[in-house]
């Protein structure tokens, strides 16, 4: 096993490159990374959507919601593959596929991670902003996000771990990340996917193990810091 | 300056208060006291629409406060509200809970605002508890941070909903000594407190309510000194036996 990774440790941290296209670890980080930065936007608007007090918006939220949770993300992933080309008249890569696929589909979980987090907070803090005669968007971007989103911090890093493991799906689409490098370095040794796999396994366990472990640190330190009584709610992912 | 006239405020199907009527006057302190559940916090709270109200009218300078057509956070602006648990922002220090409010509705410049909130803190004798966070503040300090930051918009109106109901004993004195300055200054106050001492100090009339009206009003000596109602007579002695 430490043969094979002396071998190939290069392919699995950044695939082909500088020879072929960025690949391994890096695009997997890389690629789970950009998903959730593009999707907190969509993320915010769903969550406050879904708690506006117009109907016809929080139901289309609350439906998009619900749609994109009762579906498989392999689903996204095939349906940005498919039709994107129809759409924008070009074939579109399996890296930038799979970013897209994972903004529409992490934007629903984290929307209701943040709503959580909204609701999460005293009823007091919206009372207090109304006795001031701030409005809505000062109330919701100086005084619920900030607190709504920092204790939810948590609760995002652990959607995080489930967006790099969800990448290992970009291998459907060839898109290059760590998993498609393991299975590259497979179809050269033939003779060994056991050890190639624990690799494989290895490598992600580690890296959302140690992301894990941040996100229960940042708990412990989110309900240490604030003494002025603020719940924590934390979401499964 | 405040006229309730036939308030009427339905909870489902309790009724929390039944047909309120009374004036405050520029520059008058009224103390509301009465049994928890008697109406006394949502009667003031209805006064910047906190709670809507499902009769009767909330006048303030003659403006109705339930009307579709009053800009209520332009109005909520000139009344200044303090909470039994303060409700600071917890994220943001002392002075940033004060010039929120001056930059985002005053349009104040940040320095001018930072001035301001300076002097409010000063007022209330925080001022060099500028930078702390809320959670690094007693419960004492914190209720005066937040009389500061409702002091810093200029109201016209400060509304008090038992301020020092939430505090340790030796804490309520510093709260209080900040109200009994603001009433000496000519502010118009409506406060719910069963701080009878202050009340005796401070209010020109106290209002006793219970099931959602005000069933007796008066001085501060007569009342307290010679209660007609029995009901109040028993509130009162319950009050001063009770452990503070």
């Amino acid at each position: 096993m430490l043969e094979i990774l002396q071998d190939n440790w290069l392919l699995f941290l950044v695939g082909q490159y500088p020879h072929g296209p960025i690949g391994g670890l890096t695009m997997t980080l890389f690629m789970a990374t950009t998903a959730l930065a593009f999707c907190f936007p969509f993320a915010i608007a769903l969550a406050l959507a879904r708690l506006s007090r117009y109907r016809w918006l929080s139901s289309a939220a609350t439906a998009i919601v619900h749609t994109v949770r009762g579906l498989p993300l392999i689903m996204f992933i095939f349906w940005t593959y498919f039709f994107s080309p129809l759409v924008i008249g070009r074939a579109v890569g399996g890296v930038e596929t799979l970013i897209i696929a994972l903004v529409v589909y992490e934007a629903a979980y984290l929307s209701e991670i943040i709503r959580a987090g909204i609701e999460g907070l005293p009823k007091g803090q919206f009372e207090a902003a109304a006795a001031l005669g701030l409005g809505y968007w000062t109330t919701t971007f100086k005084i619920v996000l900030p607190q709504a989103l920092h204790n939810m911090l948590p609760s995002m890093v652990s959607q995080f771990v489930s967006t790099i493991k969800e990448t290992s799906l970009g291998y459907v689409i060839s898109a290059h990340e760590v998993t498609f490098a393991a299975s590259q370095v497979n179809n050269v040794l033939l003779t060994q996917p056991f050890e190639v796999y624990a690799i494989l396994a290895l490598t992600y366990f580690v890296l959302c193990f140690a992301l894990t472990s941040l996100a229960r640190y940042i708990e412990r330190r989110i309900s240490a810091g604030r003494v002025v009584a603020t719940p924590v709610v934390t979401v499964a992912a | 300056m405040i006229r309730f006239e036939n308030v009427d405020k339905w909870y489902g199907s309790t009724q929390a208060l039944a047909g309120v009527s009374g004036v405050v006057g520029r520059g008058e302190v009224k103390v509301l006291v009465g049994p928890s559940g008697c109406g006394k916090s949502t009667l003031i709270r209805t006064v910047t629409r906190l709670e809507a109200i499902q009769g009767g009218r909330v006048l303030v300078d003659g403006v109705d406060v339930g009307s579709r057509s009053v800009s209520i956070n332009r109005l909520r602006q000139r009344v200044g509200f303090v909470f039994q648990a303060y409700n600071l922002f917890p994220h943001l220090s002392a002075i940033g809970n004060i010039t929120l409010g001056l930059t985002k509705l005053r349009k104040m410049g940040k320095w001018e605002a930072r001035e301001r909130a300076l002097a409010e803190l000063a007022r209330v004798g925080l001022a060099e508890k500028a930078e702390a966070m809320p959670g690094k503040l007693s419960g004492g300090q914190r209720q005066r941070v937040a009389i500061a930051r409702s002091l810093a918009m200029d109201p016209e109106i400060m509304l008090f909903d038992e301020p020092t109901s939430a505090l340790d004993p030796e804490m309520v004195g510093e709260v209080l000594a900040v109200m009994k300055q603001l009433a000496a200054s000519g502010m118009t106050m409506i406060c719910v407190t069963h701080e009878m001492g202050f009340a005796r100090e401070v209010a020109d009339e106290i209002w006793f309510m219970e099931r959602g009206a005000v069933t007796e009003r008066g001085k501060p000596a007569d009342l307290i000194n010679s209660p007609r109602h029995p009901r109040l007579q028993g509130f009162l002695s319950t009050i001063s036996r009770a452990p503070k």
